[in-house]
């Protein structure tokens, strides 16, 4: 490669001084008669192991190096078998056996094996970072038995039932590698913060957390390429573009294939792009504007309602350009068990008027502090229509712009989070535990728990219900909650915007999933036409 | 002058221990928790307690202080709470690239401002010092992120015909560094195309960083000009019959540039801290860049070493100016 190197810098930066035509474009990479795949967002990835920590951009590339037992693909999206061929659950849900496929091998040709499991889900568990949040409080790193070379077992120590939904997110890791580079006992921590040691489609070449990431895709990858091998990548570079217009820029010039990021303003201008198209698909993500529950004029149930009804849920939809789609539940859409909420509130100023009048400040006049993440256009202008909104309730709206860190440090005690925060929660599965539990005592003080909810009788549906193996009674309980929630009005249940990519079109089997979050994408069945 | 040159040392020393000082008070008033950053963004609290005590942010902010400084002397900055690696070793990484982009600008300041302040001094209220004058202006006032976003647009995505970010082509993986400066890299392991790949790469960062720089240089050396071709040496000078190029370069430019240097000086830590906002929009990797992302991500070790970095800069730009008079008015070693 290196000698290919020192050929190519010359053309391209003969390319670059040269000019050689106005209009010239970057074609996108060859690698003999195999094409590199450059994606481009604005998010760095600052540690590559999966059991320290993860977030889209992270998870992203973690996915493309790593395994999973299971697998998240499509929409809606469903759990594939990936390393295990199957899993048997016992009648009690409390036992979880899974069959791993025999042909798994990780980049230096170890065979993925129970053992490898094991150590990779008690590492996940022992770090206490990351996905340990996931299963900790269900499932002891003991409890994890290899029975043979292919047979993995796991006893929770209490029923769990979503406990399949987070099994995606736990990547397999090969132990002999992370052992090999142990130091101070730290499992291997400091060396798989910017190594590869997994079985995944695509393996480490270049990693650097600040500007790009480049992999080579594993030519024999165990479970096959589903384009054929005659078109699989050569590889796939993830590319850092922290500005919206140098990456709209750079799109256009073909110096990228696809590019994360895109604001429905962004959309109108893509589309008009020769060369370029646009993936366009519904959210996942939820937006809401946490009240605050405890402390304040918001501690009142009546003076959330009266706010609830007196937004203008359309300018939500207005300031998106109409690529979102309104919140009708305290659930996404996606989620096993959403129901649409009969009564949520919508724009309706008598019903907020009697509200507020049966609240303790029946003539409004007082001031709340809305605080959203600092830089973000959408929730500032989401601000300035709940300013109006709620200027005929004689309630004044301060708005305030902070870091996210400020935020999640205000979040954490009811006297120091503010009145409303605009928040952005992305579920990291499907089951309607990972929403639910955002409403439950224990979430209190974490960022999507800003609200300091109490409603006793909900955290105890909240709790039961994660532990109910009857599937039906199970879904009955959390349309139950989610009933019981918008009736307590903890937040304004928002919308979810449409995530948006913006890609070449030569680019071919993009696959949207949902689960994944803000601008994830599956590098594993994309390639180059063209 | 050795006295003179020691205390000028001690006093550096002392307005850079300040600087920690307030570095780390600000770091830590910051209505922020780096635990929580540490531990991620779904973490529970449990995990939250966990990073803190990995962290050592539990212990009193005395003896959080007192390890900082004690790290500090043996050159170690920290670790970074999203990476866990060494601020030290990511500095080191990241150092190279911003100063070659500052010397890069400098450089583009003087070869352009100072001409330009001669011109503009002989031609004096003619056309051409208006022009110079508009473009001075422009120089200072034009914010330095957008002018960036602006040079991207035309050149990069409407021309085509320099790239948009970054310090290197993608599918470029360059030789392991020697200085880090990759255009003197590229020249030491005698590879022109990296050099001219990297040149273009530096070109729109460098001419957007150097632009307030050349004003400033424009507008000194000009002003110095002015009044240097109007000295009764430069008359004498004329009236010996001295050819004008020679009186313009040797007699007044000589004179003339005396400030302009001093402005060098003192521009250059300036430019240093000026990076933030142009490695942003081009996204170059080095330590503006570096200093932005962590404090979005309120990872303050890293904000903490880059402003120590800067001010250090800031400090020895300073002293050399400070030394750099002294060495021309002796009365002021002993003020």
């Amino acid at each position: 490669m290196k000698n290919k190197v020192s050929r190519r810098h010359f053309l391209q930066g003969a390319a670059a001084l040269g000019a050689l035509a106005p209009f010239s474009s970057v074609a996108f990479e060859r690698d003999g008669s195999r094409k590199i795949l450059v994606f481009s967002g604005n998010q760095a990835v600052p540690v590559l192991d999966p059991h320290w920590r993860y977030d889209w951009s992270t998870r992203m590339i973690q996915q493309s190096v790593y395994d999973g037992l299971l697998k998240y693909v499509g929409t809606p999206p469903k759990i594939v078998p990936w390393l295990a061929e199957k899993y048997e659950a016992s009648p009690d849900g409390k036992t979880y056996t899974f069959t791993l496929v025999r042909n798994a091998k990780f980049h230096n040709g170890d065979p993925v094996d129970a053992e490898a499991v094991r150590y990779s889900f008690q590492r996940g568990l022992k770090m206490n970072a990351g996905v340990a949040w996931m299963l900790k409080d269900f499932l002891k790193p003991e409890n994890i038995v290899a029975v043979d070379s292919h047979t993995v077992k796991f006893t929770l120590d209490r029923p769990f039932a979503p406990f399949i939904t987070y099994v995606p997110w736990w990547y397999i890791v090969n132990p002999k590698q992370v052992m090999a580079n142990e130091v101070d006992g730290d499992l291997g921590k400091k060396w798989m913060t910017e190594n590869d040691a997994g079985s995944g489609p695509f393996k480490l070449r270049r990693f650097d957390a600040t500007s790009l990431i480049h992999m080579d895709t594993v030519p024999d990858y165990w479970n096959g390429w589903p384009m054929g091998d005659a078109k699989r990548l050569s590889g796939v570079i993830y590319r850092i573009i922290r500005e919206s217009a140098p990456r709209k820029a750079a799109l256009q010039r073909r110096e990228v294939d696809i590019i994360a990021g895109v604001t429905p303003d962004d959309f109108g201008q893509l589309e008009k792009l020769p060369g370029v198209k646009l993936a366009n698909f519904p959210g996942f993500t939820s937006f809401g504007i946490k009240f605050n529950c405890q402390v304040g004029p918001t501690a009142d149930v009546n003076v959330r309602k009266a706010i609830a009804f007196a937004f203008d849920y359309d300018a939500v939809l207005a300031i998106h350009n109409g690529l979102a789609e309104l919140m009708t539940s305290p659930f996404p859409t996606p989620i096993t068990g959403h129901i649409a909420v009969p009564g949520i509130p919508r724009k309706d100023l008598d019903k907020a008027k009697e509200f507020l009048k049966k609240s303790a400040y029946p003539d409004g006049g007082f001031e709340l502090e809305y605080v959203h993440v600092q830089g973000l256009e959408d929730p500032r202008r989401i601000g300035l229509s709940l300013l109006d909104s709620l200027r005929p309730l004689n309630i004044k709206v301060n708005i305030v712009a902070q870091p996210w860190p400020t935020m999640t440090a205000r979040a954490g005690k009811p006297e120091t989070a503010p009145n409303m925060m605009s928040v952005y929660v992305t579920p990291v599965g499907t089951d309607p535990d990972t929403v639910a539990f955002q409403y439950h005592r224990d979430s209190w003080g974490l960022y999507y728990g800003v609200s300091h909810y109490e409603n006793p009788a909900v955290w105890k549906l909240i709790a039961d219900a994660r532990g109910e193996t009857d599937e039906k009674k199970r879904l009955e309980m959390y349309a139950e909650i989610q009933r019981a929630i918008v009736a307590d009005q903890p937040e304004i249940f928002g919308m979810m915007a449409n995530r948006i990519w913006g890609m070449r079109d030569y680019l071919k089997d993009f696959e949207y999933s949902p689960v994944r979050s803000t601008s994830e994408v599956d590098f594993y069945p994309m390639w180059i036409d063209a | 002058m050795l006295t003179y040159i020691l205390r000028r040392i001690g006093l550096a020393g002392l307005m850079l221990f300040g600087l920690v000082c307030l570095t780390f008070v600000i770091a830590n008033i910051a209505p922020s928790d780096p635990a929580a950053l540490a531990a991620g963004p779904d973490a529970g609290r449990s995990q939250i307690e966990q990073a803190r005590r990995e962290y050592g942010l539990d212990r009193p902010l005395h003896e959080q202080f007192l390890r900082y400084v004690g790290d500090l002397t043996r050159l170690e900055f920290g670790r970074s709470i999203a990476t866990g690696r060494p601020v030290g070793a990511d500095l080191a990484r990241y150092f190279p690239a911003t100063l070659e982009l500052c010397i890069v600008a400098m450089i583009i300041g003087l070869v352009l401002g100072v001409p330009l302040g001669i011109l503009s001094a002989l031609y004096k209220d003619g056309p051409i010092d208006h022009f110079t004058r508009i473009f001075a202006v422009t120089g200072v006032a034009l914010p330095p992120f957008w002018f960036g976003l602006l040079l991207q647009l035309a050149f990069a995505a409407w021309l085509g015909w320099l790239p948009t970010s970054g310090r290197l082509s993608v599918f470029t993986e360059p030789a392991d560094p020697i200085t880090g400066l990759l255009l003197v890299d590229s020249l030491m392991q005698g590879n022109g195309g990296m050099f001219v790949e990297a040149a273009s790469y530096m070109a729109l960062p460098a001419l957007v960083l150097s632009f307030p720089c050349l004003a400033q240089i424009l507008r000194v050396n000009r002003s110095e000009m002015v009044e240097a071709l109007r000295a009764d040496y430069i008359v004498a000078a004329r009236a010996h019959g001295v050819r004008p190029g020679r009186i313009v370069v040797v007699h007044a430019l000589k004179n003339a540039m005396l400030p302009t240097l001093a402005i060098i000086g003192l521009r250059w830590g300036w430019m240093i801290s000026s990076t933030v906002l142009v490695e942003t929009v081009f996204d170059w990797p080095g330590t503006g860049l570096y200093a932005v992302s962590s404090a979005i991500a309120g990872d303050f070790k890293p904000v903490m070493g880059v402003t120590l970095i800067v001010g250090l800069n800031f400090m020895i730009a300073n002293l050399l100016v400070d030394l750099m008079y002294g060495v021309l008015d002796p009365r002021l070693r002993s003020a």
